[in-house]
């Protein structure tokens, strides 16, 4: 310690000065948490999680929890079984991973939840949030029931996911996603946007490589003038613009207008992470694959992309981080996300003007700052497992 | 060019006799470069050549050119009765008959051993699963590492590795094969398990065509030599007219820098 901070004059002084600095942080940082009113998030909770969503139909946005909880339950168990299978085939030990393994790569995620149901008025929040965690548990279990052929596609069980949950939110005069608000809001426009920019972005990408010219040139200009834009002027765009654009009987809603603006703008990027990625593949890795005769489709789908890909996750997930977060633009054209509703919250009678901005933007960033987390957490996973083969 | 005797011996094609891959009158420009001259030679069935000669010399092209790795500018090549042109099902039928082993081994880092060696059978032969990994398990047998079928690439030394790459080729069932010095890239002690392994393919018939600096191998498993600089071919002959009493001064100047 006194080789470290304390080995000459001028190493002192800076240790003291730092050392105070970060003393005073500390002080003025725990008086603030210990004196701190939490009313306005106990009061706006649900305008915050849900925004506008009509109460009386909160049992769909419950439903829709549920939904989502057993899918990625359901298919994380078809994962495991497949990996499972395919290492007996290859006649090696499986390693099943242990419950703590999930403990400790989600639980930012799991606290994150407790600390928002700590400000729930009643029991009913906590009980439905255990109701779920249960579901998910049984969907987990009944997982080992899957016959094979749905373990082999197990995309079959994210798109039935997917139709259920949105069956269970619009279905039989339901809520239609131009009220889907709240953090909600933020979380659905993430997964959709990542969902749909990353299958288009990869097309572009190898539209831009394509040798046909027409395909080529129309990558480029896309990809060129997408980036060239701010993402706030597409949003505007999508929010102001494209209703003059759009005949009157195809118009659709603010929520979906805006969606495509992120998704157009995001692929963009997107490509260009892919594009990244195919360079870095050795030359002498395609050559390999066409000595074997494969067609340059197959070159590209089995032997290209699956490396480049691997060697581009940390700029891919990066790039769905930066996603997560821009959702919170749709505040600026009016859509209730997260953001925009603590900002509402303060604008209240009741906790207009008390400067309550410090309490609720840090609680908003909070939760973006967990789903971040673990997002880049997961990928430095996923590098690692996928890292066993580099040469 | 040179004087006929040469053109004689080069046209004297050893193997069975019948022709397997056909060079005529081949140019192949980068740039204003020209990396083959006027290529005429012809490989006979089971036949194995060695082909030798200065860096840049225009070997490694060559053999590239023969499964249209490069683009030849004039001339043809003929394989197994297939004549190479712009289109790719024809391109794909000579890349099929075909084997290629690269100097740094080019295997697929992402897949196993065992994957790297089905794969051309399952995706272009369509092999049933099983069968294609039967047919890689007993090559990999025949090229000595079978317990490693179920490793990645990138956790094998670089001998056994080449040998996988050998194995890989020869899952298509080609009718020849090309070495692109299958073992510059290899450290000293590895040098000879592949040799080896490429010296029982040549027992068992396999057309070879290998471009090397092992000057060993040449003499004992060539049936024929051909010596290439500047993008020409210079000389060709039996490996104990090459090595005893070349004719060429160009021949006898590379052998006295090399031996």
């Amino acid at each position: 310690m006194k080789k470290n901070l304390f080995s000459n004059w001028y190493n002192s002084l800076l240790t003291i000065v730092f050392g105070a600095l970060i003393l005073w942080v500390l002080y003025v940082l725990v008086k603030y948490l210990i004196g701190v009113d939490t009313e306005i998030i106990r009061v706006n909770l649900k305008l915050y999680m849900a925004g506008r969503f009509p109460s009386e139909q909160l049992e769909r946005l419950w439903g829709a929890i549920y939904v989502a909880t057993a899918t990625v339950a359901f298919f994380a168990r078809a994962t495991v079984r497949n990996a499972q299978m395919k290492a007996t085939e290859a006649g090696l030990d499986f390693e099943r991973s242990h419950w703590t393994d999930v403990v400790r790569r989600f639980w930012p995620i799991g606290a994150l939840i407790l600390f928002t149901l700590s400000f729930t008025g009643t029991f009913t929040p906590t009980l439905l949030t255990l109701v779920a965690a249960a579901i998910g548990l049984a969907a987990y279990w009944l997982g080992g029931m899957m016959p094979m052929w749905l373990i082999r596609r197990s995309w079959i069980i994210l798109v039935a996911g997917l139709v259920g949950f949105y069956a269970v939110l619009v279905a039989f005069g339901g809520v239609g996603w131009d009220l889907w608000q709240g953090f909600f809001v933020n979380i659905v426009i993430t997964v959709a946007g990542i969902s749909l920019a990353f299958p288009l972005g990869l097309m572009l990408a190898l539209g831009r490589r394509s040798t046909l010219p027409a395909v080529r040139v129309l990558s480029v200009t896309y990809i060129e003038f997408l980036r060239g834009v701010p993402m706030i002027t597409l949003l505007l765009m999508g929010a102001f613009a494209l209703g003059f654009l759009i005949p009157g009987d195809f118009q659709f809603s603010l929520f979906l207008r805006l969606l495509i603006a992120i998704t157009l703008f995001q692929s963009a990027y997107i490509a260009e992470v892919v594009r990244g990625g195919l360079q870095s593949v050795p030359k002498g890795q395609i050559e390999a694959a066409q000595s074997v005769g494969l067609s340059p489709w197959k070159t590209m789908r089995l032997v290209v992309l699956p490396q480049a890909l691997r060697n581009v996750i940390p700029a891919m997930v990066g790039q769905f981080i930066s996603l997560f977060k821009d959702t919170t633009l749709v505040y600026i054209v009016g859509l209730l996300d997260l953001l925009r509703a603590v900002t509402i919250s303060t604008a209240q009678p009741e906790f207009f003007a008390q400067g309550l901005e410090a309490v609720v933007l840090p609680f908003a960033a909070l939760y973006f700052w967990v789903g971040s987390y673990v997002m880049s957490r997961e990928s430095r996973r996923l590098e690692k497992k996928l890292g066993v083969g580099v040469r | 060019m040179t004087d006929s005797s040469v053109f004689a011996d080069a046209t004297q094609i050893a193997g069975t006799g019948e022709p397997m891959i056909e060079l005529v009158g081949v140019d192949k420009f980068f740039g204003d470069f020209q990396a083959l001259k006027d290529i005429n030679i012809t490989i006979g069935k089971q036949e194995v050549v060695v082909v030798i000669g200065p860096s840049g010399s225009g070997k490694s092209t060559m053999i590239r050119c023969i499964n249209r790795l490069e683009v030849h500018d004039a001339g043809s090549i003929t394989v197994d009765g297939i004549v190479l042109s712009d289109d790719i099902k024809n391109i794909q039928e000579v890349r099929k008959e075909t084997g290629m082993v690269f100097q740094q081994f080019n295997l697929f880092p992402h897949l196993t051993v065992l994957d790297n060696i089905t794969l051309g059978p399952r995706q272009v032969r369509n092999l049933p699963k099983a069968e294609a990994e039967e047919l890689g398990l007993e090559l990999l047998d025949k090229v000595q590492i079978p317990e490693q079928a179920y490793k990645f690439p990138g956790q094998l030394s670089g001998g056994q590795q080449q040998r996988v790459a050998i194995a890989r080729s020869l899952a298509m069932n080609p009718k020849a094969m090309l070495f692109d010095e299958p073992t510059s890239a290899l450290d000293p002690e590895m040098i000879k398990e592949v040799l080896d392994t490429m010296k029982e393919l040549a027992q068992s018939g396999m057309t070879m065509i290998v471009v090397t600096h092992e000057m060993g191998f040449a003499r004992e498993v060539a049936d024929r030599v051909v010596f290439m600089a500047d993008g020409e071919i210079v000389e060709v002959g039996t490996p104990e007219h090459f090595f005893e009493s070349p004719t060429e001064d160009r021949t006898k100047l590379f052998l006295s820098q090399i031996l």
